[in-house]
């Protein structure tokens, strides 16, 4: 039963020639917008992830400690709410740092009458306190410290990336479903085409008493097989335009946002987006048979 | 097998009331050859529609094979359809199938096993002689021909009652003697038949019960 509802259901597709191939073509456009959308996002989430882990506050002190009292003053600041760890820098240490960003310029530092570079404490916020409303109660609370003469640092940069990614998810999603209920409306219009087809056959189906879900079942099949090649057709679209932009894209992509590369979408992904494909033709499938009781 | 208690049907187009059949009761015995007639428009139509459950009367009680036709739901009607052949003057056959598919698909809509598909056609086919005909399109057959493989997709489920709806209007004499000889061998199978014709030379050669009908009333059953 089910390979004679399966040849229906490829009968009636070929029956709807062009209208299913526009179907097809919309739905293929849909996902390809909704899909390159996301991705596109999830390459701005990985990035947003990446840097909030790297998000520090610096709290510079008035006056390097002695040597014995450094690891007091690191185990109280670490007692701090929302701080996940603390290193202490020494003037000594921060002089060290500078020398290896100059590289060949190092020879500066040594022209200086004295270290000006204040000893300090990097602070990494804990992941509750790396949103912008943690990181400044996180800099209030450090500023209240008597050692602490400057504290510096904040996440909002991260935010408002963080804020373009919900933008790009947020415009994706609404171009997707603006042409995901094009293709849907097409599916019920190339599925009410082949129920004026097929009238014949559903009057003989009725007449030697078929069971409804026979006769209905093709239907929904054609419909849910439209989207399901759209959906094949747009994953094909992402993985070519990836293969060919990804390269080109990846060096400004490093310098700007700090990824290595622009990863494709893993496999839960794609499965959700065939799965979409075929549920909005079945959708354009169930909403022709809804209008067509007999 | 088929009883009719006061049975009326009215069709409403607009605000006009058009009947259609009027107070007809009759009963019909398992086995019967019963040959309904009259002119166009009498309701014979109608009648053979309201057994196979197509419409439901306006007034009355339609049973057939046991069941009050107008209660059943839409699954009860499909089981009692698989119980009932149903044959049109014009064939009704699919046009993009061959014979063989025509017959066939029946068998395949109701999930017959494949095994016994091709068996049970072609002992359809043979029983209205049209087996070598198997391969042919609906085009390429002659009027006895298509109706010929219309009673063979309406037997092939071997159904206890036939609804024979002017199935030789559209034929030749030669033609309708082959058909009508097919129908008598359907019966001879043990099979109800019911045949609606408004040829009054068909109804004298048949030589059958009769039930005549004009403008919907039950005017005379005989023999």
């Amino acid at each position: 039963m089910l390979g004679f509802l399966i040849g229906e259901a490829l009968r009636d597709l070929r029956r709807a020639g062009r209208v299913a191939v526009s179907a097809i073509v919309l739905i293929t456009l849909s996902l390809a917008a909704l899909g390159g959308f996301w991705l596109l996002s999830s390459n701005l989430a990985r990035a947003v992830a990446n840097w909030r882990e790297r998000v520090r506050i610096i709290v510079y002190l008035k006056r390097e400690p002695a040597a014995s009292e450094a690891p007091a003053l690191v185990e109280r600041v670490q007692g701090v709410p929302g701080v996940a760890s603390v290193v202490y820098l020494s003037k000594a240490d921060a002089l060290k740092s500078l020398k290896e960003i100059l590289g060949k310029d190092a020879s500066v530092v040594a022209q200086l009458p004295a270290n000006p570079l204040p000893a300090s404490l990097e602070v990494t916020p804990a992941a509750a306190a790396a949103t912008p409303d943690g990181a400044r109660t996180l800099l209030r609370n450090l500023q209240t410290l008597p050692e602490a003469e400057e504290v510096a640092g904040s996440s909002d940069w991260v935010e408002r990336l963080s804020q373009w990614q919900r933008l790009v998810t947020t415009i994706g999603l609404g171009i997707g479903a603006v042409l995901a209920v094009a293709a849907i409306l097409t599916v019920t219009t190339s599925t009410t085409l082949i129920l004026h087809a097929r009238r014949h056959e559903m009057e003989i189906m009725r007449l030697v008493g078929a069971p409804e879900a026979t006769i209905r079942l093709p239907l929904l099949l054609q419909g849910m097989l439209q989207g399901l090649l759209g959906a094949l057709l747009a994953l094909g679209v992402l993985v070519v335009a990836h293969e060919l932009v990804a390269p080109r894209l990846e060096p400004l992509v490093n310098l700007t946002l700090g990824l290595s590369h622009l990863q494709f979408l893993p496999l839960a992904s794609l499965m959700m987006l065939l799965g979409a494909g075929t549920l909005l033709g079945a959708l354009g499938g169930w909403l022709a048979r809804g209008r067509r009781e007999p | 097998m088929i009883e009719l208690h006061r049975v009326s049907k009215v069709f409403s187009v607009g605000p006009v009331k058009v009947p259609a059949l009027s107070d007809v009761s009759l009963r019909i015995a398992k086995g019967e050859f019963v040959v309904l007639t009259g002119a166009s428009g009498a309701g014979k139509t109608t009648l053979l529609r309201l057994l196979y459950r197509d419409d439901v009367p306006s007034e009355g009680e339609v049973q057939v094979l046991g069941e009050d036709v107008a209660s059943l739901r839409r699954s009860e009607v499909a089981a009692l359809r698989r119980s009932i052949g149903v044959v049109f003057q014009d064939a009704k056959l699919l046009p993009a199938r061959t014979v063989y598919e025509n017959v066939a698909f029946v068998l395949r809509v109701l999930g017959t096993p494949k095994r016994e598909i091709t068996p049970r056609v072609f002992d359809a086919l043979r029983t209205v002689g049209i087996s070598a005909r198997a391969q042919a399109y609906p085009a390429q057959l002659s009027q006895g021909e298509a109706q010929r493989a219309s009673l063979a997709r309406a037997i092939v489920r071997q159904p206890s009652l036939l609804l024979a709806d002017e199935p030789t209007g559209n034929l030749d004499d030669a033609m309708e003697a082959e058909i009508i000889g097919v129908i008598k061998d359907i019966r001879a199978g043990g099979t109800t038949v019911i045949l609606a014709t408004h040829q009054s030379r068909l109804v004298r050669a048949l030589r059958r019960r009769t039930i005549t009908l004009e403008g919907g009333y039950l005017l005379k059953d005989e023999g």
